[in-house]
């Protein structure tokens, strides 16, 4: 086991890629599960569905994608998939779950 | 589900509840927007028709508009049998139109049956809120209020009591907490929750600024949308509680109503006696008439294009300048042209640099870029000679004299200081108001003669070099991409004038309506000065070289400013002009006073009450009159947006409704330029656009109401009167002369000089641009070859020969356009 080996702690982490202008509401629901912290990475480009999306738009933060991640433990990731299952009800994007490790837990809870 | 999840849930419900409402910015920075923006990939008729029901918002032109339009032969019958061909293309299938799930009849159900009582106290928590008037603000607003609201006699009652002990601490476990109370499962919170937004859809809209577009750290209470509706359902409740079955409502919806049953008693009568209408609904009908009369714009225009014969000038131009593609600027732009040998461009009224400034005195920072975009660059701003020690002498004086107007606002709003105001301060403010009032320009002489002598504005500089600033790097990435996209990388002339605009008006609440857009609702001065700095420093000019722009050394950037309510231009920084460029720069002086003079001339026969010979003067009282309700017109009858070289539209008089932005086709192989203009500059036209024609076409939905009887709400918003919601979108004079429409409500058209090829491929790799095409928010025309072709509703390119529409009749079948029903003696004759 990894975290046996290294002395790491595991988690969850889930990532989700969504157009700009519903990254504050990704926001919210990671904070409403507890989620203590996420990093954003603004004009991500891709291929899927409908099409390439284009990374970098000059003038429109709001139409470009950004990829959200958070990692948190696995009692509070429950919670944050039922809140993210709502927006993409109606929103566009992708939502990816993986294990993880970190090495400072209480960084994350 | 979980206590947490439910939470969590319930934040994004939230979110989807809003949806169908507006987003309503603080008075400072009153951007205008689509109110339906959250809608818009239902296309247009599908948006419109959610808004009707769900907030009884008109959405097409009255039937007396259309009416009066077709008498006065502004709709032919021409117009119409195009407009029926268009639109039978268009309903075959509509790209980039999506069908959502269907939440909104039982939203309507539900907000009819809220008691109206929940939004008159809600109205004035949030008031309350807002105004800084509530302990605790920095919690939140729902714990402000529960804080709060304990001590009110309201929350003596056994009933309130109980409630309030076993609310939960935070608003999103307490929505859901009373959802649960109501009996309201988790498959019925969007409705429901939209229904409590429907109600006041002002204060809703605030909200939804605050939750999805403020920037984090924007300084005031924070109304959020959890917050707002955790404080709606916990009064929904206790008056649940309390009563059996609500009261009629007697907030946004009842005002809904009666918008709405009056349109359907007044809406087909009269505009469907054509055969070929028969069978359509109210709303396709509607929409065949709204086609009608932009298809007649749009054929009047690209006609003009198509006939302009001048072609540019083959000298080397004396100056160049570059303008905001506001539609304000065409007129001047034309003028100036007219004027000398001089060429000119169109570019958002950032100039490229989003930037966030530091204001010299310590105020807020002010962002200059347009909402879509977060400022990327950080830059302060500095007296000549330095910042200012604290405590020095010119900036207590600004503190002070700045703290003048805010001083006897808080003096007036409070519950007794306004008497002690009135005693106190009655024997010099009379006068003041009297001087104000008989001689508007004496006084803003005289003000402006005070503040020299007390507060003497300094020389500033926005500090481009040293640890704080952006990098060189930084600044010539945003300068290349600003130059390439509008199309000057070469044949710079000796003096290129950036020039932004702003608007001087006097006690009016929607002055930043007023001001740029493209900058975030403020002046241009201070956009139109950092581009120049930048680009006239060498550095950046070196790394510019790098990139293929070789910006001569004899070339000096001059930043302007053109204030739209006085067509006043003036050169900002002419002091800092070299001595080689000072006399010409002084002639460009004398060209761009010239060319406004022209221009305030040509438009004050618009404005009402105008006196045409004294045009200058007349226009100049406007500006500081503060019981001036139309200072100007602003953006009103605004109707396309023009990508393309400025060949292609110089010497046609486009009457100050197009927005211009230049772009050359022949350097954007990859449509990478077209691409940005698409999604940004073409989005924030779409938006005033979408602002002006709703406002227009549903003012009492979607417009703010009468200036004459507005309260501002703690720089929210306005009251029409004194409470309840907060009213939307532009005030009444903005679009309305008199009782007649000013602005022409249509849809935005885009006209795209570029292959089709590259324009169908950004539209491919943008949803935001497919959308607003394909959902009939914007029509689109491309220029090409010498030919016109129009984006058809199926995605299809049509061919318009010399811009006219397609001959009649085709595959379409006949129609039948005998409109003898539609005669004169109908107009404004109620029920025809």
């Amino acid at each position: 086991m990894i975290s046996e080996r290294w002395g790491l702690t595991p988690m969850v982490k889930v990532e989700v890629v969504v157009a700009g202008e519903d990254a504050p509401s990704v926001t919210e629901v990671f904070k409403a599960a507890g989620a203590v912290g996420f990093t954003t990475v603004a004009n991500v480009s891709g291929f899927g569905h409908h099409g390439y999306h284009q990374g970098l738009l000059a003038f429109n933060d709001r139409s470009s994608l950004v990829l959200l991640m958070v990692v948190l433990p696995e009692e509070h990731v429950e919670s944050l998939l039922e809140g993210l299952r709502q927006i993409f009800t109606e929103r566009r994007g992708v939502l990816f779950v993986s294990d993880t490790f970190v090495s400072r837990p209480e960084y994350f809870r | 589900m979980n206590a947490p999840s439910r939470a969590a849930a319930l934040r994004a419900v939230v979110d989807l509840a809003s949806d169908p409402l507006p987003i309503l910015w603080p008075l400072e920075t009153a951007i205008a927007t689509n109110p339906l923006w959250d809608l818009r990939s239902r296309g247009f008729a599908g948006a419109v028709s959610v808004a009707d029901r769900l907030l009884g918002a008109t959405g097409y032109p009255s039937d007396d508009t259309l009416r009066l339009a077709y008498c006065e032969g502004r709709i032919t019958d021409t117009d119409l049998h195009s407009a029926l061909r268009e639109y039978r293309l268009s309903a075959r299938e509509e790209f980039g139109v999506r069908e959502g799930p269907e939440h909104f009849d039982a939203a309507v159900f539900n907000a009819h049956h809220l008691d109206g009582r929940i939004d008159a106290e809600v109205a004035r928590w949030c008031a309350a809120f807002l105004g800084g008037k509530l302990p605790r603000s920095s919690d939140g607003f729902y714990n402000a209020w529960r804080h709060s609201v304990s001590t009110t006699l309201w929350a003596r009652r056994p009933k309130a009591k109980q409630l309030l002990s076993r609310l939960p601490p935070t608003a999103a476990e307490a929505a859901v907490f009373c959802l649960t109370l109501l009996g309201i499962d988790e498959h019925q919170w969007r409705s429901e929750l939209t229904a409590h937004l429907a109600r006041m859809p002002g204060w809703a809209a605030h909200a939804k600024w605050r939750s999805r577009w403020a920037a984090p750290g924007t300084p005031g209470p924070a109304l959020e949308l959890v917050d707002y509706l955790a404080v709606r359902l916990a009064y929904a409740t206790l008056l649940g509680s309390e009563t059996s079955g609500g009261s009629e409502a007697s907030g946004g919806t009842a005002r809904s109503q009666t918008a709405q049953s009056g349109w359907r008693e007044n809406a087909p009568a009269g505009l469907d006696t054509i055969p070929a209408l028969a069978g359509m609904d109210a709303s396709e009908k509607q929409e065949i008439w709204l086609r009608s009369y932009e298809i007649h714009y749009r054929a009047r225009l690209l006609r003009a294009l198509t006939r302009q014969t001048s072609s540019p000038s083959q000298r080397p131009p004396a100056a160049q300048f570059v303008f905001c593609i506001d539609v304000r600027s065409e007129g001047l732009r034309r003028h100036i042209e007219a004027s000398g040998d001089y060429e000119t461009f169109g570019f958002a009224g950032f100039f490229g640099f989003p930037v966030r400034v530091h204001p010299w005195n310590g105020g807020s920072a002010v962002d200059l870029c347009p909402v879509l975009l977060r400022p990327t660059l950080e830059v302060d701003e500095t007296p000549a000679g330095g910042r200012p020690a604290s405590g020095s002498a010119l900036l207590a004086a600004h503190t002070g004299f700045a703290g003048v107007g805010p001083a006897i606002e808080a003096g007036r709003q409070g519950e007794i200081s306004p008497y002690v105001l009135a005693e106190a301060s009655g024997f010099a403010l009379g006068p003041v108001a009297a001087l104000r009032t008989l001689a508007p320009q004496a006084f803003a002489a005289l003000r402006s003669w005070v503040s020299t002598k007390l507060a003497p504005e300094p020389r500033t500089e926005l500090n481009l070099q040293g640890a704080s600033a952006p990098s060189d790097d930084s600044q010539a990435l945003y300068a290349e991409t600003a130059l390439k996209t509008m199309g000057l990388t070469a044949g710079f002339a000796p003096v290129v004038v950036i020039c932004g605009h702003a608007a001087t008006t006097e006690n009016n609440p929607f002055a930043s309506a007023l001001d740029c857009g493209a900058c975030g609702a403020v002046g241009g001065a201070r956009s139109a000065r950092l581009a120049a700095d930048v680009l006239n420093r060498p550095r950046v000019r070196q790394l510019l070289r790098e990139r293929h722009i070789d910006i001569p050394v004899g070339t000096v950037f001059v930043a302007a400013e053109h204030d739209t309510t006085t067509d006043r231009v003036r050169v900002l920084d002419a002091g800092s002009v070299p001595p080689s460029h000072a006399r010409l720069v002084e002639n460009l002086q004398e060209a761009m006073s010239q060319a406004g003079r022209r221009l305030t001339d040509e438009r004050s026969g618009d404005l009402p009450g105008a006196d045409p010979s004294g045009a200058t003067s007349h226009v100049s009282r406007r500006s500081v009159d503060w019981a001036q309700l139309q200072p100007e017109w602003g953006l009103a009858r605004n109707a396309s947006l023009i990508v393309a070289p400025r060949a292609l539209s110089a010497g046609v008089d486009l009457q100050r409704r197009a927005f211009l932005h230049s772009y050359d086709p022949a350097s954007d192989e990859g449509g990478l330029f077209l691409e940005t203009i698409l999604t940004g500059p073409m989005v924030v036209a779409h938006w005033i656009n979408a602002a002006y024609y709703f406002s227009a076409v549903s003012p009492d939905v979607y417009g703010a109401g009468d200036k004459a009887a507005h309260n501002v709400v703690a720089g929210a918003g306005v009251w029409q009167g004194v409470g309840g919601d907060l009213r939307l979108g532009l005030p009444r004079q903005a679009v309305f002369d008199g009782e007649r429409l000013y602005h022409e409500p249509m849809r935005l058209l885009t006209v795209i000089e570029a292959p089709p090829t590259l324009i169908d491929a950004v539209i491919a790799r943008n949803a935001v641009v497919e959308q607003l095409v394909g959902g009939a928010w914007v029509h689109l025309v491309c220029r090409h070859e010498g030919t016109w072709l129009l984006k058809a509703g199926d995605g299809s390119w049509i061919d318009l020969p010399d811009g006219e529409p397609p001959a009649y009749p085709d595959s379409a079948g006949p129609v039948d356009a005998t409109l003898e029903g539609l005669q004169t003696s109908r107009i404004g004759g109620g029920q025809p």
